[in-house]
């Protein structure tokens, strides 16, 4: 039985579909087989992100309603044949789907893969409900910002409500020299509101645009790129690696940077 | 107000659904409450279920008994307004009463509520009597009590005390830095500060004042503790 996780920020535009297509292309790297379900059904994004759009077929609804089987549903990336993605239905709104629906599917996802991340939408509505009700442990997304960190904690407490205790926090789009500034919270700030453990950091970085527009993910450059190894870096850790954290301070923390910024305290 | 969710009653607990919350609002908020606070009651104890004028069908009772199962609670009664819930509930076999809901009952002398996770942004905690929490509360966070509050960690959302008009109650916090603190009637904020010390909140005059913990016994008059 695969390890079923779901994506979630409480906040939109974190970064949960980015984090979910590229975990899911980090761990099939590592030789996993791995489904993504997006979960956000109406707004889908997840086919984009993989450049899988012009592949979708079939969605979710259609083997639900069983007009097909799950198998055709699955579209299976051709640079990683271990990953595939269960697509969400454009035509519909998030009341499409029950939270029964959803753990069906999932269940059905776990006989075949060793993991089934599902990507969440934000907002902690129907959809949030919907998507949270197959997972077993949750990745939660946030950047260095006080409303996007509100309201991830909102949705550690509703995560907990539901029973879902294995709870990891990746830090989104930092950007160091603003933290050393003092005008970005720091991962230590984030983690004292939140007080749960610390999945990964992932730098703010424009080649992470790039890489969304293209449908490639970042991880799957020969050669990886900070954010990319960040990623990956939380893909080792999900397999029970011991990876440390990086240091995204290293460039700034010359002498000059630490003189600079203790004439200014 | 929103009423209280649950209080001791007449034979065992009385759990009252606020009636202007929708059903899924008062499933997560009933959820929240039984996540976070520690089981105060006696296993098995037989529950009323205050219900007002809501309606409630057989799915209804069907997920608030399985709720209350977990937590060893047992209901035996239900009090409403509505016919369709009073049959509902019959069919369930519960013992129905109906007629207006009684007005909540609400004294200090309840036993304290005792919890022991993060009070997190978007909970709402209420309580008849005083609220210990061994955690901190997180802003947007919030606790009110019509007792006492004693937080043993950072409180940085909001906590009410003495909820039902009673200014002698106090707010006590190892990192005094809510959002906003209120005392029966009065609201206060507390003063931007860096440096975090135990600190006791109380009504003096018409105001509330902050003390240093270990001055608080010496400076107010008679000592409270």
């Amino acid at each position: 039985m695969g390890r079923i996780i779901v994506i979630t920020s409480g906040k939109g535009g974190v970064g949960k579909t980015t984090t979910t297509a590229n975990l899911g292309m980090a761990l099939t790297r590592m030789g996993r087989t791995v489904a993504l379900m997006d979960a956000d059904f109406g707004l889908r994004n997840l086919d984009l992100l993989l450049g899988l759009e012009n592949r979708v077929v079939y969605t979710a609804l259609e083997v639900l309603a069983g007009d097909c089987r799950l198998e055709q549903a699955l579209v299976r990336d051709k640079r990683q044949p271990g990953l595939a993605l269960l697509p969400a239905a454009q035509n519909r709104n998030k009341d499409a789907i029950t939270p029964e629906q959803m753990q069906q599917l999932a269940e059905l996802l776990t006989e075949k893969f060793d993991y089934v991340l599902i990507d969440c939408p934000a907002g902690i509505e129907s959809g949030f409900k919907n998507a949270i009700a197959p997972a077993q442990e949750a990745l939660l997304v946030t950047t260095p910002e006080i409303a996007a960190v509100r309201d991830a904690d909102r949705v550690v407490g509703l995560l907990e409500a539901h029973g879902i205790r294995k709870i990891a926090l990746i830090v989104n789009r930092i950007r160091p020299q603003m933290v050393q500034a003092n005008n970005m919270m720091s991962v230590a700030d984030v983690q004292e509101i939140l007080a749960i453990p610390l999945a990964g950091l992932v730098p703010d970085d424009e080649r992470v645009i790039i890489s969304t527009n293209r449908g490639e993910p970042l991880v799957l450059e020969s050669n990886l790129s900070l954010p990319g190894i960040a990623f990956s870096n939380i893909a080792r850790r999900l397999e029970g690696e011991k990876v440390p954290l990086l240091d995204l301070d290293a460039p700034y923390n010359t002498l000059i940077g630490r003189l600079r910024r203790f004439f200014n305290r | 107000m929103t009423c209280l969710l649950v209080q001791p009653g007449a034979a065992g607990l009385d759990l009252t659904l606020p009636p202007e919350l929708d059903w899924s609002h008062l499933q997560d908020l009933l959820q929240q409450y039984f996540q976070l606070s520690e089981a105060w009651w006696l296993p098995q104890a037989p529950v009323r279920v205050v219900c007002g004028a809501r309606i409630l069908d057989g799915e209804h009772w069907q997920w608030l008994s399985g709720l209350l199962q977990k937590q060893k609670l047992i209901i035996t009664t239900v009090q409403t307004e509505a016919r369709a819930t009073a049959v509902a509930a019959a069919m369930a076999g519960y013992s129905v009463e109906q007629g207006i809901m009684p007005p909540p009952t609400a004294s200090a002398t309840l036993p304290a509520l005792y919890l022991d996770q993060a009070v997190r942004a978007g909970v709402e905690i209420r309580h008849p009597g005083t609220v210990v929490l061994v955690g901190d509360v997180n802003p947007g966070g919030c606790l009110v009590a019509d007792g006492d509050i004693l937080v043993w960690g950072r409180l940085r959302g909001v906590a009410h005390a003495g909820a039902q008009g009673d200014s002698r109650r106090l707010i006590m916090a190892l990192e005094m830095a809510a959002t906003q603190l209120r005392i029966g009637e009065l609201v206060a904020r507390t003063p931007p500060s860096t440096a975090f010390y135990p600190e006791v909140a109380c009504v003096q005059g018409d105001a509330i004042v902050l003390y240093p913990a270990r001055d608080f016994g010496r400076t107010t008059p008679g000592g409270v503790f």
